[in-house]
């Protein structure tokens, strides 16, 4: 499995992210229902997937998404400040060390047992960059069900505020401290982390 | 009446939870919450037969003595209507909902009338689903002619969440999957073909393989699980998160 780090400065130029987006369309539209944009009928892009935003792809050797997550600034417009503000009770928490885990997606082409292998090793390497990139909160918004299982990770998780109706779920928000026993908690839990290859996206020379 | 509009008197509920680190602790915790909330008892359960021995399943509870004996001498555990129901659904249900989410029988309604005989009048059931684990669930009701306060629902969905994370926590749930058998990939892609309702002529064909290999392939996956039956062997494997529904009904 190869992980890679990238920011929305790179642009769907980028093979890597263009794929990412497509899977993203596949899951959150085909499969989920969301109602988000699509652009050129393929790839699922909002307007949060500014040169501001932070990618965590896991991909296989052919280069096939597998996984990935994105990362939003709290300091800027982001999906809980923005779409869901009534999901907290205080201030929607915003900060330099505080980012928003957005659009966590596992490739729905892989049975359940790889995806429950993608999905630890992608929380794995969540806890990772926080820890290596000064972030000591993270935030997000989901579903009752999602939301259960955010919680069986055995991260430091706490709520923001009550969940909320929307469509045929409940909707909550979460804060989730990260600190340097945050991985040691994650295999206490049982996630189980895969050998990755931190990959530098490959450029052609201009 | 009580009236929420936050997280108010569950706040110090989070953190305790979190903080718990013996099933006494949680129960403490929970009996707070659960009155604070305008409920008089709470359970927080795994769906399995209690009765039967051996059972690493985790039940905390105030519900009155005479209901769990009732309950457990009839092994309800896994064919009460309440968890069922949550089979259903992983959104909270008030128990009046119960009959949205499932076929009542006979023998249901008749349960339902037992517990109200025994003390415990309406409740408000939060599902628990974490795969490749039993399911259960953590739910707080009130004595008859009670009345659940529509209000505080949010609040004891959440309330509901992180109990029986914690009591997962707690009780070491987490570790089970580690010890589940593995089966190799071959083995299994024959189970979730099997699953689908191919014959191991036509799984086969379809994997490329000899008839007799498929066969051997289900005897080993059989094996490793020390299950006698196939059906058993799919229940498994899906009850591991090896294969999910999804995989099977996907076309």
């Amino acid at each position: 499995m190869y992980l890679t780090t990238l920011s929305g400065a790179e642009g769907v130029s980028d093979g890597l992210l263009a794929t990412m987006f497509e899977a993203r369309k596949r899951i959150f539209v085909d499969l989920l229902g969301w109602d988000v944009p699509v652009v050129a009928g393929r790839f699922e892009v909002d307007q949060f997937d500014d040169p501001h935003a932070v990618y965590l792809i896991l991909s296989d050797e052919s280069g096939q998404h597998l996984g990935s997550a994105r990362l939003l600034e709290t300091d800027r417009p982001h999906i809980l400040d923005t779409l869901f503000p009534e999901l907290c009770e205080n201030a929607v928490p915003t900060g330099p060390t505080i980012r928003e885990i957005t659009r966590f997606s596992l490739d729905p082409r892989q049975n359940a047992r790889q995806r429950r292998h993608v999905r630890d090793t992608l929380v794995f390497a969540l806890a990772d960059h926080a820890l290596a990139n000064g972030v000591e909160v993270y935030t997000g918004v989901a579903g009752i069900s999602w939301l259960q299982q955010i919680l069986a990770f055995g991260w430091q998780c706490e709520p923001l505020g009550l969940l909320r109706e929307n469509g045929r779920t409940l909707l909550g928000a979460l804060r989730i401290a990260i600190t340097p026993e945050t991985p040691t908690l994650l295999a206490r839990a049982g996630l189980v982390c895969e050998p990755c290859v931190p990959s530098q996206p490959i450029r052609c020379a201009a | 009446m009580l009236m929420m509009s936050g997280l108010g008197m569950a706040r110090e509920f989070f953190g305790l939870a979190r903080q718990a680190s013996t099933n006494a602790d949680l129960v403490q915790a929970l009996a707070c919450v659960s009155s604070n909330m305008g409920f008089d008892y709470f359970a927080l359960t795994h769906h399995v037969d209690f009765a039967s021995a051996g059972h690493a399943a985790v039940r905390l509870h105030n519900y009155p003595d005479d209901w769990v004996a009732w309950f457990d001498a009839r092994r309800l555990g896994v064919s009460d209507p309440v968890h069922r129901a949550s089979q259903a659904t992983s959104i909270g249900f008030t128990w009046q909902q119960v009959p949205e989410l499932i076929r009542l029988t006979t023998n249901d309604r008749h349960v339902l009338q037992c517990a109200r005989e025994r003390g415990i009048g309406d409740g408000f059931t939060v599902p628990a689903h974490v795969p490749g684990e039993a399911t259960g669930s953590c739910s707080f009701a009130v004595a008859p002619g009670r009345c659940v306060l529509v209000d505080i629902l949010p609040l004891a969905q959440l309330a509901g969440a992180f109990a029986f994370e914690a009591a997962r926590r707690i009780n070491g749930m987490r570790s089970l999957n580690t010890h589940a058998p593995t089966l190799t990939e071959r083995q299994r892609d024959c189970v979730l073909w099997m699953a689908r309702g191919k014959t191991d002529w036509e799984i086969a064909r379809i994997l490329g393989l000899s008839q007799e290999t498929v066969t051997q392939h289900l005897k080993q996956a059989r094996e490793r699980y020390d299950v006698p039956k196939r059906s058993v062997l799919a229940v498994r494997a899906l009850f591991d998160g090896l294969i999910s529904f999804s995989d099977i009904f996907r076309r």
